[in-house]
């Protein structure tokens, strides 16, 4: 477990020395571009979905700089609910699909699409429109894990409150995570974003209730801290999160960044919220991954790179 | 042409097999899945008396009955799954030590069980289930044998797993095969068992004794026209008495027939060393005496008052609901119907315990209830939230019950068939006793029937069932994260239980507003959701 995920901070490492070193060689056929901002942490689109995706995957360094050639990789989008795309309770099937075949162009040897559904595993694989998208990228990537025996026991390391959890076997195998969340709002959790949704790769949700969830989220995220971050923000919804029905704000954005603390502290600070604007630090959980050093909440120290289309 | 039989036989297991398996996959939902079971003719002749109905979908048995007098008990030896899967257990079981049970007596069994039956029937009270033969069979494969099947298939799954996954088989990796897991097993088990178990007396003891089917085929096939003959070779060497797996020839007198015991299994004409037997249209001559069983008038009459005596009783007992039911709230707790459920005397009188509407459930929360309500509910379907939810757009159980005891509906009339009302116990709730901010029943309901408040003196917004909203589906029961008893649950409460007419007329008349959440198009507009009231954003810390 330990030694899986350190292999992958190295190649995580790797890859940000690579670029760095990319960036101050490549001085003469890069001319314009400064160190500082060769890669942002944080890349927005605006867009279509498609073209949002790509283009705020490519801002932050392209999906080359995550996916390696023969890498197994696992998505996990929001797919947990009977709600049709409109609905904005599950990830956009086009930015889902996007990303899946990005990974394969970059020669991932294995793409596997899971979450642990609420509603009935098929319904909501064919309602979110996630399945039917994803099949023309590839057959069988798309799976609802409702069977126990899918996960493992995991013990995580550093933990304040969720010290061992039933994680699902193939985030245990994977080499790249990428998170790849619809920005919603969340009843319990303020937002439901990169880190709180990693909770559909876990068996037993119910315990993170008993226990706090703000903290159980941050735990969590430290077993399983994505590669890539993808927000879905081509529409929020706004009000009656998670499951909604609530308010859908049509934003036409996509939010990439290899932090996921980073990506979701910018969707928290860039929509509106029940009514309101809130700073990133009004959500507990996004504030305790930044004090753990999980990732960056601090937008006004980060480099964010905008592009319309 | 005993392997002939056998083929036959095999082939009407297989498609019994098949319709059910037909029944456990959601999506699939014929009207005719229940087949078999309507062409048991005690079960759907005492159902009709029991339940007073009649319906179109009897006519299987009909047939069945109608084909006694034509060509005997081929059903019994050629269809029913019970002789077949009773055949295959006889042969592990060998031939009995003893000598073959043959006594007339025994014989006259089956008709007092079956008179037994129709008494209780006709006071209204069905104890089918006891004997139904495909009661018994489709409840034995498909709440015992099917989910142990399911089991092992889940279990060698997993040993498959690494090698979908090293072959890069997602569809092996990620393969779930459902969990079916059902309640009272080993007491259906019992009744399985010792039918099987009486093998260690005779072949086919079930069929000889004590099956009511068996009786009533018996009653109408005293002298089938296509019958055992018996031509003038025969030596009375009594080999076909001994053989005859229904003892249906008396070797005293090989060359007579009792053909009301006789289910054309034609072993009698294999064995036969001077080829004297063979099996065709009635002849004048040699119409032989088919030695009857008699039964005193008194045994009859004493079946048909034990019957009955037990039906009454049945009725006086503290959980029944017959009539006025007299002081006191009685019905059993926490006992929730499936949807469409018949008023519960109704329900009970029609219910013939097969199991389908149990094997049919996507989400398995219809489970077997034992002695919970009464010796007349036994093995009666209960939904069974903290196992699954009941999903407001499925009705797979009514669509596959044969007797309509669970009435099948639109599904647009599905939504309103209210079955019990959820109820929060605060003591044990996560917002409401540890000030956590859980929203998990608000999150799965799909009827918008929970609201979340902020009370004075609680720190998180904390849930509220909104009762006219609620249709008892058991969502927030399944999901709540509390363990053991949930702090949500739903009760019988205000469930719909009516005989015939629109639930959605009936609930509209009592108040309720029964709607989902709505699926197809996103709302653009703000919900007036109870999320969004009081300006409050649930979730995010203070400033």
């Amino acid at each position: 477990m330990k030694r899986k995920f350190s292999r992958r901070d190295f190649i995580k490492l790797q890859a940000k020395y690579g670029l760095f070193m990319a960036a101050v060689t490549s001085g003469l056929y890069l001319p314009k571009i400064g160190i500082a901002s060769a890669v942002p942490d944080i890349g927005v689109a605006v867009g279509k979905p498609e073209a949002a995706t790509r283009a705020a995957v490519d801002l932050i360094g392209g999906i080359q700089s995550v996916v390696k050639a023969g890498h197994r990789v696992l998505i996990k989008p929001n797919m947990s609910f009977a709600r049709s795309p409109e609905q904005a309770s599950n990830t956009h099937p086009d930015v889902v699909k996007t990303i899946a075949a990005m990974c394969k162009e970059a020669g991932a040897s294995k793409i596997s699409i899971l979450d642990h559904t609420l509603s009935s595993a098929k319904v909501a694989v064919q309602m979110s429109g996630i399945g039917p998208a994803c099949e023309a990228i590839e057959k069988n990537m798309v799976h609802p894990i409702n069977d126990a025996n899918l996960y493992t026991p995991v013990r995580i390391d550093n933990a304040k409150s969720l010290t061992k959890t039933d994680v699902v076997k193939e985030a245990l195998k994977a080499d790249v995570l990428i998170a790849v969340p619809v920005a919603k709002s969340h009843s319990a959790t303020g937002v439901s974003l990169s880190m709180k949704g990693m909770m559909g790769l876990i068996y037993d949700r119910g315990i993170m209730h008993r226990l706090d969830l703000h903290e159980t989220i941050v735990d969590l995220a430290g077993l399983l801290k994505a590669d890539l971050t993808v927000i879905d923000a081509t529409r929020v919804l706004s009000t009656g999160g998670p499951g909604g029905p609530g308010k859908v704000i049509p934003k036409d954005t996509v939010i990439a960044s290899r932090d996921m603390v980073a990506a979701d502290a910018y969707a928290v600070a860039s929509f509106e919220w029940y009514g309101k604007r809130f700073k990133p630090d009004r959500v507990r959980h996004i504030r305790l991954a930044h004090e753990r050093g999980l990732g960056r909440a601090d937008l006004d120290n980060l480099s964010i790179k905008t592009v319309k289309l | 042409m005993i392997r002939f039989r056998q083929s036959v036989q095999l082939l009407f297991l297989a498609l019994f097999l098949l319709l059910l398996t037909a029944a456990s996959i959601s999506g699939i939902s014929m009207a005719s899945l229940d087949l078999f079971l309507l062409m048991d003719p005690s079960l759907v002749l005492l159902s009709a008396i029991s339940g007073r109905i009649v319906l179109l979908a009897f006519i299987p048995a009909l047939l069945v009955l109608i084909s006694g007098p034509l060509i005997g008990r081929v059903f019994c030896g050629y269809i029913c799954p019970m002789g077949t899967t009773l055949d295959g257990t006889d042969a592990l079981f060998g031939p009995p030590k003893k000598k073959f049970f043959s006594s007339a007596r025994l014989t006259g069994l089956k008709y007092l069980v079956l008179i037994f039956l129709t008494a209780s029937a006709l006071v209204g009270v069905s104890y089918i289930f006891f004997a139904a033969p495909l009661s018994l069979i489709t409840r034995a494969y498909g709440l015992v044998i099917f989910p142990l099947v399911s089991f092992i298939s889940r279990e060698v799954l997993d040993l498959a797993r690494p090698l979908g996954d090293w072959m890069d088989l997602g569809a092996i990796t990620f393969a779930q095969i459902r969990t079916i897991r059902f309640a009272t097993q080993f007491f259906i088990l019992l009744f399985f068992a010792t039918v099987i178990g009486m093998a260690i007396f005779s072949p086919r003891f079930w069929c000889r004794y004590l099956c009511p089917s068996g009786a009533l085929l018996a009653l109408v096939s005293k002298s089938p026209i296509v019958r055992r003959r018996v031509s003038d070779q025969c030596t009375q060497c009594g080999k076909c008495a001994r053989k005859c797996p229904m003892a249906a020839i008396d070797p005293a007198a090989p060359e007579t027939t009792r053909h009301s015991e006789c289910i054309v299994c034609r072993t009698c004409e294999a064995v036969c060393p001077e080829e004297a037997i063979s099996f065709g249209i009635r002849k004048r001559t040699g119409m032989l005496p088919t030695g009857g069983v008699s039964l005193e008038r008194r045994q009859l009459v004493s079946a048909g008052l034990i019957g009955a005596g037990t039906a009454v009783i049945s009725l006086t007992g503290l959980t029944s609901l017959y009539g006025k039911q007299g002081e006191g709230q009685v019905r059993t707790p926490g006992l929730v119907r499936p949807p469409g459920a018949l008023p519960e005397m109704a329900f009970l009188s029609r219910c013939v315990r097969c199991g389908e509407c149990m094997v049919a459930c996507p989400t398995n929360t219809l489970q077997p209830i034992w002695l919970k309500a009464g010796l007349p509910a036994v093995f009666s379907p209960a939904l069974t939230p903290r196992r699954g939810f009941c999903d407001p757009s499925c009705h797979e159980c009514g669509a596959v019950c044969p007797t309509d005891a669970i009435r099948p509906m639109s599904p647009l009339d599905r939504i309103w068939a209210k079955t019990g009302t959820a109820r929060i116990y605060r003591r044990k709730c996560l917002a409401w006793e540890f000030q956590k901010s859980c929203m998990v029943c608000d999150e799965v309901c799909p009827y918008d029937a929970i609201e979340f408040l902020k009370e004075e003196g609680s720190k998180v917004p904390v849930p509220h069932v909104l009762e006219h909203k609620c249709a008892g589906c058991g969502y927030c029961e399944h999901f709540c994260p509390v363990q053991h008893q949930a702090a949500i649950v739903v009760t019988p409460m205000d469930a719909l239980r009516i005989e015939k007419g629109s639930y959605e007329v009936e609930a509209k008349q009592k108040g309720f507003q029964l709607q989902l959440k709505p699926k197809g198009r996103g709302t653009a507009q703000p919900e007036a959701s109870s999320d969004a009231n009081q300006g409050e954003a649930p979730g995010f810390d203070p400033p």
